[in-house]
C-alpha cells in the first residue's frame, strides 16, 4: 500500500509526490500505463494548496457539516451526531466520457428491471422459459402477492435507484448490488456540493461541473409523469415514518427540495379507495407517494399488521389506480443479492443487448458448484448475506483472521442459499486527507437515477470512502465517509461566464 | 390554491410560538419577581408564584417547602414541570423538529443553539445573584427566535398559526400576571401598606416590559386601577390583552378571509364575542375589584378558543376536546364569580408527546 510523508513543516505547501496508489486505480491520476490527463490540473492545484490550510479548512467544513447534522437529525446530542457521515474535501472527479458510459450504464439496468419486476407480476416469461429459477423469486420474501396483474403507470416500478459501482485496478467499472427499494444518500451528494461551493471555491474554479442541486426539481418532474390522471395538479408527499428514523434529515431535505408536504401515516387516511391527507382546510386529495417506509410497514391491511406508521387501505387505492406509491411495492425482488447474480442475463432477456456495466463475478452459493468453490476459495472471496444491507454480516476473505473464516464456513454450510461470494476487487482509491497527510483510500460510487416515464440519472453521485486504512467497506456504519463528486462537463474546462 | 398545511403542522406551529412565549412570560415573572424581594426583610415570598399557576398540588409532591430555590427550581429546570422553562423550550424545539419542512434552517439553527444554551443551564445559575441574568438570557433568547420566524417564516398559513399561539400564550400570562394580588392573598402574603402595593404594581409593570410605557400614558402616579385598565385594555402595549386580542382576531380573520378556511367561522364568531365583551369591560368601574373574576373569564375564553382551533384546523375531535373545560356562561365582565382558576398551564394540550 502507498506510503504518504506526512508533513511537518506547517509553512511548507502540500507535496502530494510522494502519494503513491499502490496497485489499485486512482480516480484522480489514473493508472500508471493510462494516466488521466484530464485531471492533472485539480492535482496541480492540490499540489500548490498549503496542506495546514487544506486541514484547516477542511475542519471548518466539518464543523458546518456538524451543525447541518444538528440542522437535520433527530439527535441532535453530540455524543450521537455520528449519523453524519464524515466528509473528505478532495472531491471525487468523474471525466465525461467515464459518465457517458455509468449513465447509460444505468438507464439499461434501471429499464431492465423494471421489465422484469412487470414480467414477474404479471405473465412470469422469464421464468416460464427456464432463464430464472422460479424459487429464486417466488419463495422471496420480498415479493409481494398483492401486486399480481397491477400496472404501474408507465410500467415504472423502481423510480428512485441507487447503483453501487467500484471500480477494478484496470479502471473498469462493475456493478456491485442495486439498491431499488428505498435507497438513501442523495442529500449528501447535494449538501457536499453546496459545502465545496461555500468552502473551496478556489479548488473549483476554471472546472465546467455538471449541477446537482436541481435534484429535487427533477424527482418532482418524474414523479408527476407517474401520477393518476387527475384534473388539476398531481399532488405529490413524502411519506416518512417520522422524526424517529434514521434518515429523517434527508426526507426533511426531500421534501424542501421538491416543495411537497413531509407526511408520516397519521396524515393520510384511506376512503372509497382514495388517499387524503389532513390539512387545515380538511381532507385534499393525494395522487402520488414518495414513501420511505419500507412495503411491510405501509398498509396494516395488508402487511404487518401492528404497523402504526402506515396508512390502513393505501393497497387498496394503489390497485384501484388512485395512487402511484414510488417505489412500488414489490421491488424487492430485484435488488436481492442472489437476483442480483442474474441481472447480466435479466438485460440480454428483455432487451437483446450486452450489458453496458458489467457485474462482478458472483457466485451463488445455493447451486452445490458455486458453494464448492467458495468453501474452498473463502481465503481469496468477499462472502455477502444476500438478506443484509449496510455491510453487516460481511466476511472479507484475504483481511480475516483464521477464526473469521471458521466462523463464515459455518455459516455458510448451515445456510448456503443465503450467500453469495465474490472475488476481492481491489476498489479504485481517491486522494483523501487523512489527519494532516494526502493518503490513498478506498471509494465506490452511488449514482442516482429517477424514472417517470423516462430515466434521469443525477450527474454524479455519492462517493463513498472507506476511512481506516486499507479498509474496503464504505458503509458508513463501518466507518465510511463520503466525498464531492463532480462529474465535468465536455472537457471540465470553464470557458467564458459558464459554470 | 389548495392548501397542503397539515393540521399536525399547523399544531406545531401553534404550539412551538406558544411554548416561547411561555418561556419567556416565566422569565419575565421571575426575573421581577426577584427584584421586587430585594431589600424586603420578609424574604419568604415565593409561594405566591405557585398560586399564580395553580400548581400548589404538582408543586407539593416534588418539594416540602415553598423557598426560592425550590420555587425557582420548580419553574426554570424541572423537565417534568411542563411550564417549568427549560420544559417549555424543550417543548418547543420538539414542534420545531416535527415543522422542520417547513421552518427556515435559520429558524432551526437559532432554536436549536438556544436549546443547547439553557439546557446546559444548572441550578448554579439560577442562584439569586445570577437569576437576573439567566433570565435575561432566556428571554433574549425567546426574541431572537420570534424574530427569525418574523423575518423568514413563509407566509402561508403556518404564520396565522405561529401567531395565534403567541397571541393566546401572551394574553394568558398578562392576565396571569393581573391576578398576582389575588394570588398573593391565597397565599397569605398580600399587603396592605400603600407604598408595598405601589412597589407591587410597579414591579408588575416592569415584568411586563411595561413600566416606561405606563408613564408615558400616564404621567403622575401609580394607581393600581390604572395599571391593571393599562395592561388590560391598551391597545398600544404589545402585552396588554386588548392588544393580543387584536392580534387574534387578525388572524383568525387571515385564516376566514385570504385563505378562506371555511372552518374558521366559528373562532372568529367566538373571538369577535370575546372583543365585544372586553369592550364593555372598559366601562366597568368597579374592575379592580373583580379582576380575579375577570381574569379567570378571560383564561376560560382563550382557552375556549384554543379549543375550537383544535377542532376546527388541528383534528381534534369534538368530545376530547379539554373535557374539564365547563362551557362558561357570558359573563358580566368585571363582576367577580368567585370561579376556582382554570390552569390552562398545566401542558395536558401538548401537541408533542
Amino acid at each position: 500500500m502507498a506510503t504518504v510523508t506526512v508533513l511537518r513543516n506547517p509553512g511548507m505547501a502540500a507535496t502530494l509526490d510522494e502519494y503513491d496508489a499502490g496497485s489499485s486505480y486512482c480516480e484522480l491520476l489514473g493508472s500508471p500505463d493510462n494516466p488521466n490527463q484530464e485531471l492533472t490540473k485539480l492535482w496541480h492545484r492540490l499540489q500548490q494548496m498549503e496542506l495546514t490550510d487544506l486541514a484547516a479548512r477542511a475542519k471548518d467544513a466539518e464543523r458546518e457539516l456538524f451543525m447541518l447534522g444538528i440542522t437535520f437529525t433527530v439527535y441532535s446530542d453530540r455524543n450521537a451526531i455520528d449519523r453524519i457521515l464524515p466528509f473528505d474535501v478532495i472531491p471525487r472527479v468523474i471525466p465525461s466520457k467515464d459518465w457517458a458510459l455509468i449513465e447509460a450504464g444505468i438507464k439499461q439496468r434501471v429499464k431492465a428491471l423494471n421489465l422484469f419486476i412487470w414480467d414477474t407480476y404479471h405473465d412470469r416469461h422469464i421464468f416460464k422459459d427456464g432463464t430464472l429459477p422460479t424459487d429464486l423469486v417466488f419463495g422471496n420474501v420480498n415479493f409481494r402477492k398483492e401486486m399480481v396483474d397491477y400496472d404501474p403507470p408507465g410500467g415504472t416500478y423502481i423510480h428512485v435507484a441507487g447503483t453501487d459501482i467500484i471500480r477494478d485496478e484496470n479502471g473498469r467499472f462493475l456493478v456491485l448490488e442495486d439498491n431499488s427499494r428505498t435507497p438513501s444518500g442523495v442529500s449528501y451528494v447535494v449538501e457536499n456540493r453546496h459545502l465545496i461551493q461555500r468552502a473551496f471555491p478556489d479548488l473549483m474554479e476554471g472546472f465546467a461541473i455538471e449541477p446537482v442541486s436541481d435534484y429535487g426539481l427533477q424527482l418532482a418532474n418524474k414523479l408527476g409523469e407517474v401520477a393518476p390522471p387527475v384534473l388539476s395538479d398531481a399532488q405529490i408527499v413524502l411519506l416518512s415514518p417520522g422524526v424517529f428514523n434514521s434518515a429523517y434529515f434527508e426526507h426533511i431535505f426531500l421534501a424542501r427540495e421538491m416543495g411537497v408536504p413531509l407526511v408520516e401515516g397519521r396524515d393520510l387516511f384511506v376512503e372509497n379507495d382514495r388517499v387524503f391527507m389532513k390539512t387545515v382546510a380538511g381532507p385534499t386529495p393525494v395522487h402520488v407517494i414518495y414513501r420511505r417506509l419500507n412495503d411491510d410497514f405501509l398498509d396494516p391491511e395488508c402487511f404487518n399488521k401492528e404497523s402504526m406508521l402506515g396508512v390502513p387501505g393505501l393497497m387498496r387505492a394503489v390497485r384501484a389506480g388512485n395512487v402511484t406509491l414510488a417505489n412500488a411495492v414489490g421491488t424487492g425482488i430485484a435488488d436481492d443479492k442472489a437476483v442480483y447474480a442474474y441481472v447480466p442475463r435479466i438485460i440480454r432477456y428483455y432487451l437483446d443487448e450486452e450489458p453496458i456495466l458489467p457485474n462482478v463475478e458472483t457466485y451463488i452459493c445455493r447451486e452445490p458448484r458455486a458453494l464448492a468453490y467458495t468453501l474452498d476459495n473463502l481465503d481469496k472471496l468477499v462472502v455477502k448475506p444476500v438478506g443484509e444491507s449496510g455491510g453487516y454480516g460481511i466476511c472479507v476473505g484475504p483481511k480475516a483472521t483464521k477464526a473469521e473464516i471458521d466462523e463464515c464456513r459455518d455459516r455458510l454450510k448451515k445456510d448456503p442459499s443465503n450467500y453469495i461470494a465474490q472475488p476481492m476487487i481491489n476498489l479504485s482509491v481517491c486522494p483523501t486527507l487523512v489527519g494532516d497527510a494526502v493518503e490513498p483510500r478506498h471509494v465506490d460510487l452511488r449514482p442516482f437515477a429517477v424514472t417517470g416515464r423516462e430515466t434521469w440519472v443525477m450527474p454524479g453521485g455519492l462517493t463513498r470512502v472507506a476511512l481506516p486504512k486499507g479498509s474496503i467497506v464504505v458503509n458508513s456504519s463501518q466507518g465510511g465517509g463520503t466525498k464531492d463528486t463532480w462529474v465535468l462537463k465536455g472537457d471540465g474546462i470553464a470557458r467564458g461566464n459558464g459554470r | 390554491m389548495t392548501t397542503t398545511l397539515l393540521s399536525r403542522h399547523a399544531e406545531c406551529a401553534f404550539w412551538l410560538a406558544r411554548y416561547l412565549e411561555r418561556a419567556e412570560s416565566m422569565a419575565r415573572i421571575l426575573e421581577a419577581h426577584s427584584s421586587f424581594q430585594r431589600g424586603r426583610s420578609d424574604g419568604q415570598n415565593w409561594a405566591w408564584i405557585i398560586a399564580l399557576y395553580s400548581d400548589q398540588e404538582n408543586f407539593a409532591k416534588k418539594f416540602p417547602e415553598t423557598s426560592a430555590k425550590n420555587v425557582i427550581s420548580y419553574y426554570v429546570t424541572q423537565l417534568d414541570n411542563p411550564s417549568s422553562i427549560q420544559a417549555s423550550i424543550r417543548s418547543a424545539r420538539e414542534n420545531a423538529r416535527a415543522l422542520r419542512p417547513l421552518i427556515s434552517t435559520d429558524m432551526w439553527t437559532q432554536l436549536n443553539d438556544f436549546y443547547n444554551r439553557i439546557l446546559g443551564l444548572g441550578e448554579g445559575d439560577f442562584s439569586e445573584n445570577r437569576l437576573s441574568r439567566s433570565c435575561d438570557t432566556i428571554k433574549r433568547g425567546c426574541y431572537a427566535e420570534i424574530g427569525v420566524a418574523e423575518s423568514t417564516l413563509y407566509r402561508d398559513e403556518s404564520w396565522p398559526f405561529f401567531r395565534l399561539g403567541l397571541f393566546i400564550e401572551r394574553a394568558d400570562q398578562t392576565s396571569r400576571l393581573l391576578d398576582v394580588q389575588f394570588a398573593q392573598r391565597a397565599v397569605g402574603v398580600a399587603t396592605n401598606i400603600p407604598e408595598q402595593q405601589v412597589a407591587l404594581w410597579n414591579a408588575l409593570l416592569r415584568s411586563a416590559s411595561a413600566y416606561h410605557s405606563f408613564r408615558r400614558a400616564h404621567h403622575r402616579g401609580l394607581d393600581p386601577a390604572d395599571v391593571a385598565r393599562f395592561l388590560i385594555f391598551d391597545t398600544r402595549l404589545p402585552r396588554s390583552i386588548a392588544f393580543c386580542a387584536g392580534e387574534i382576531q387578525r388572524m383568525v380573520s387571515q385564516l376566514r378571509g385570504e385563505f378562506r378556511l371555511r372552518n374558521a367561522q366559528r373562532a372568529f364568531e367566538r373571538v369577535e364575542s370575546f372583543q365585544a365583551d372586553l369592550q364593555k369591560a372598559v366601562r366597568n368601574e368597579g374592575l379592580l375589584d373583580g379582576l380575579h373574576g375577570f381574569n379567570d373569564w378571560v383564561q376560560s375564553e382563550l382557552m375556549q378558543l384554543t379549543s375550537e382551533l383544535g377542532t376546527a384546523f388541528f383534528g381534534h375531535l369534538h368530545e376530547t376536546a379539554s373535557p374539564e373545560i365547563e362551557p362558561t356562561p357570558t359573563p358580566p365582565p368585571g363582576i367577580s364569580n368567585g370561579a376556582q382558576s382554570q390552569s390552562s398551564q398545566s401542558g395536558q394540550i401538548q401537541s408533542q408527546s
